[in-house]
């Protein structure tokens, strides 16, 4: 287990860099364009900043997604996002939380579980709704065994689209709901598009 | 690839078939679907189970997957399809069962195969057709809030308007002294999938647990139906997010079986290549669930930076983290060029050594291995009763791959072995998958050498409506397979998907038992089972 430390030494923070970088003389393969993230307005803005103070204790609500998502959020984890350094983090009782993070259409079946989570979450809270199915029902908002995203049974303040979203958008949406952007100082090494604390 | 072993003088499926035509000379047998692999056997509903048990237990089969399909209004009858692998020879037998509208039962195959098990209670649900004698009838993608006579597979069902579906169900209870009842979920703490677990207990052992899934019933199959084949694939896709290129390239098999396509050789290794690249990331991904559940931090995050690793890649080689958008019927949709290659195995050697290093610092951590040996032993005779495949069941000395069984893509034209072990605890489990992505490291490495030339897609034409098609992926999870059949105007009529994970769930409420409360997390992420693709 040394050797591992070790070598994490000297490799240093992860932190903001790109786990691949893409070398010079290749093209990366292109990518799907993703929608525009959504954020409540300004004056709920500002006072989410307010009882937040850059401090946000999320709960994860899987409401049917296809696990895309959920692989996603914990990407956010690990050593290259890692979340806990801008004040984020997830937390395992609703009971603690500042809000719900939520992935999946809301299926007929998870109704009940989604509503008595959300209850159970102290007000006031902030719902985001992650990826497109939770965002408005996305591939599956035709099946009747699905709600048309979050937003059919919750009041929704931030939507991140995405199929699902790569993990520095969920991180940007994030940061840009409890005003870190505005803040935000550049230091130390960043990957292209990745926010920085 | 070699011939399968003879048996006698007979290969497995033509054993199989001569000993159905002796032992049950009121069994016709088909001559309307003789493909090379694959061999239709209509059988009398009441002689289903009696055909199904003399298949698996005498003549080597084993039960891939079970579903009705509603012909009510072309024939006035339920049809049944049960369909069996012949491995080691590449070769299907179905068994295909009529059953009168007028009186929807049938005795349940599930008493002389257990596999059948979660498959005919999920029939039940969804079709209403009634396995009679099924020793455990109770609503599985249901839950008991459904309204009465729901079944969304029938052609006739209308959506009831404004419905609610209160989660009720009854588990199997145990009763006596001390003994205690701990309900878990389906709102986990965590970033994980819904399901509930309900344990009973005394003290800290468990001796029963009972898994209720069908908390994401998403209904795909049946949003699927009417729909033209591209739609069918942006479902498939989506069936479950980390099998994503698995579930596409079984359902793209499906559809190129039925358009009667070929594939042309560089997109069969491409698929190839982009199926290990999805087992190499899963697998990493399971490890570091096992790890992180052991509370071995320095091991989760360091396969938690390599699966990272793997994916941004796979982003870079192919446009997509999980792989979507690659595979489609007829090809692929990305090719890769010689700078890219080189970048491929430059970073693969990087994981490739990552992934033995933690192995090693694991193996010599007596604090991780006093968890992981040892724990939720899953025997070999569940495996085999159970119809469980993939990591779980090599894990415990089973040799059935996909892709040594039923050779697609480009299998046939690499030279790989079957890894198993023997162990079947969640420290054989680890070990296996280990031991897996070398194995997929080194057929990377042979297909980058091999990678034929040429196109990458040959158009696919109209689906004819006069056959079905059938495609079956080795999954990261196991064997994975789509079955499809289309109508008049070429979009799918019939869309039938059996995942690894609803094979193997059955099995995990076997491997816990005898365990204490706090290794559950740990077994269960040790199978690191899927419920989106169970539940579907």
């Amino acid at each position: 287990m040394w050797e591992m430390i070790q070598r994490s030494l000297q490799r240093g923070v992860l932190a903001g860099r790109e786990a691949t970088p893409v070398p010079a003389g290749i093209t990366p393969a292109p990518r799907a364009e993703s929608g525009e993230i959504e954020v409540m307005g300004d004056a709920l803005r500002v006072e989410v900043q307010r009882l937040f103070r850059g401090s946000l204790k999320l709960r994860h609500l899987d409401a049917g997604s296809c696990n895309g998502c959920e692989s996603e959020l914990q990407a956010l984890l690990n050593p290259f996002y890692d979340l806990q350094r801008f004040g984020i983090d997830i937390v395992a009782s609703p009971r603690h939380a500042d809000g719900l993070l939520v992935t999946g259409p809301v299926t007929r079946h998870l109704e009940e579980a989604v509503l008595r989570t959300d209850a159970a979450t102290p007000r006031p809270r902030l719902v985001i709704a992650v990826g497109d199915c939770a965002c408005d029902g996305g591939f599956c908002r035709d099946s009747f065994a699905v709600h048309k995203g979050a937003s059919a049974l919750l009041d929704v303040a931030v939507r991140v689209p995405g199929c699902p979203p790569r993990p520095a958008e969920i991180l940007r949406a994030l940061l840009m709901a409890i005003g870190h952007e505005s803040v935000r100082v550049a230091a130390g090494v960043s990957a292209p598009g990745m926010p920085t604390p | 690839m070699s011939k399968p072993p003879l048996i006698g003088d007979l290969f497995p499926l033509d054993r199989a078939l001569r000993g159905i035509r002796e032992r049950f000379a009121d069994v016709v047998i088909d001559a309307d679907r003789t493909s090379l692999r694959e061999r239709t056997v209509v059988v009398p509903a009441e002689r289903l189970a009696e055909v199904a048990g003399a298949l698996t237990q005498d003549w080597g089969a084993s039960l891939l997957t079970l579903f009705g399909l509603d012909e009510r209004g072309s024939a006035g009858r339920f049809r049944i399809h049960v369909m069996f692998s012949m491995a080691p020879e590449d070769a299907f037998i179905t068994l295909v069962a009529a059953v009168p509208e007028t009186a929807p039962a049938y005795k349940a195959v599930t008493t002389t195969v257990h596999a059948a098990h979660w498959l005919e209670r999920e029939m039940q649900d969804l079709l209403g057709v009634t396995p009679v004698g099924h020793p455990d009838p109770a609503p599985l993608v249901a839950h008991d809030g459904w309204p009465r006579g729901m079944h969304p597979q029938r052609r006739d069902f209308a959506v009831p308007d404004g419905i609610s579906w209160p989660p009720r169900f009854s588990f199997h209870r145990v009763e006596g002294e001390g003994v205690f009842e701990i309900p878990v979920g389906p709102i986990h703490a965590g970033i994980i999938e819904p399901g509930h677990f309900r344990f009973s207990t005394v003290g800290e052992a468990v001796i029963k647990l009972d898994v209720k899934l069908g908390w994401k019933y998403r209904g795909l199959e049946e949003l699927g139906e009417g729909q033209h084949w591209t739609r069918g694939l942006e479902i498939a896709e989506r069936i479950c997010g980390t099998c994503a290129f698995s579930h596409a390239l079984a359902y793209c098999q499906a559809a190129e079986e039925l358009a009667g396509a070929t594939v042309p050789p560089r997109a069969r290794a491409l698929r190839s290549m982009a199926a290990e690249l999805e087992r190499v990331y899963n697998h990493v991904t399971d490890m570091a669930g096992i790890l992180n559940d052991t509370a071995w931090v320095v091991g989760a995050a360091e396969m938690m930076r390599v699966k990272e690793i793997v994916q941004q890649l796979i982003d870079g080689l192919f446009g997509h983290r999980f792989l979507r958008g690659v595979c489609v019927p007829g090809g692929v949709q990305r090719d890769l060029d010689d700078t890219q290659e080189l970048w491929l195995r430059r970073v693969l050697g990087d994981v490739r050594a990552a992934v033995e290093q933690t192995r090693h610092a694991m193996l010599n951590n007596a604090a991780v291995m006093d968890r992981l040996v040892g724990t939720g032993v899953l025997p070999l005779e569940v495996v085999r009763d159970l119809g469980v495949t993939g990591v779980a069941a090599r894990a415990s000395g089973s040799t059935r791959d996909g892709r040594k069984d039923h050779a697609y893509a480009f299998y046939r034209d690499l030279d790989f072995g079957v890894v198993t072990r023997n162990g079947g605890d969640v420290l054989a489990r680890y070990e296996l998958r280990a031991d897996e992505i070398h194995e997929s490291l080194n057929l990377i490495d042979q297909m980058i050498q091999r990678l034929p030339g040429g196109p990458i897609a040959q158009h696919l034409g109209q689906l004819p409506n006069d056959k079905w098609g059938f495609g079956l992926v080795e999954s990261p999870r196991g064997l994975l397979s789509h079955w499809l059949r289309a109508d008049e105007r070429g979009d799918i009529s019939d869309w039938r998907v059996r995942s690894a994970s609803h094979a193997a769930w059955p099995a995990v409420a076997l491997a816990v038992p005898g365990n204490i409360v706090p290794d559950f997390p740990l077994i269960n992420k040790s199978f690191n089972l899927c419920y989106a693709c169970t539940d579907k």
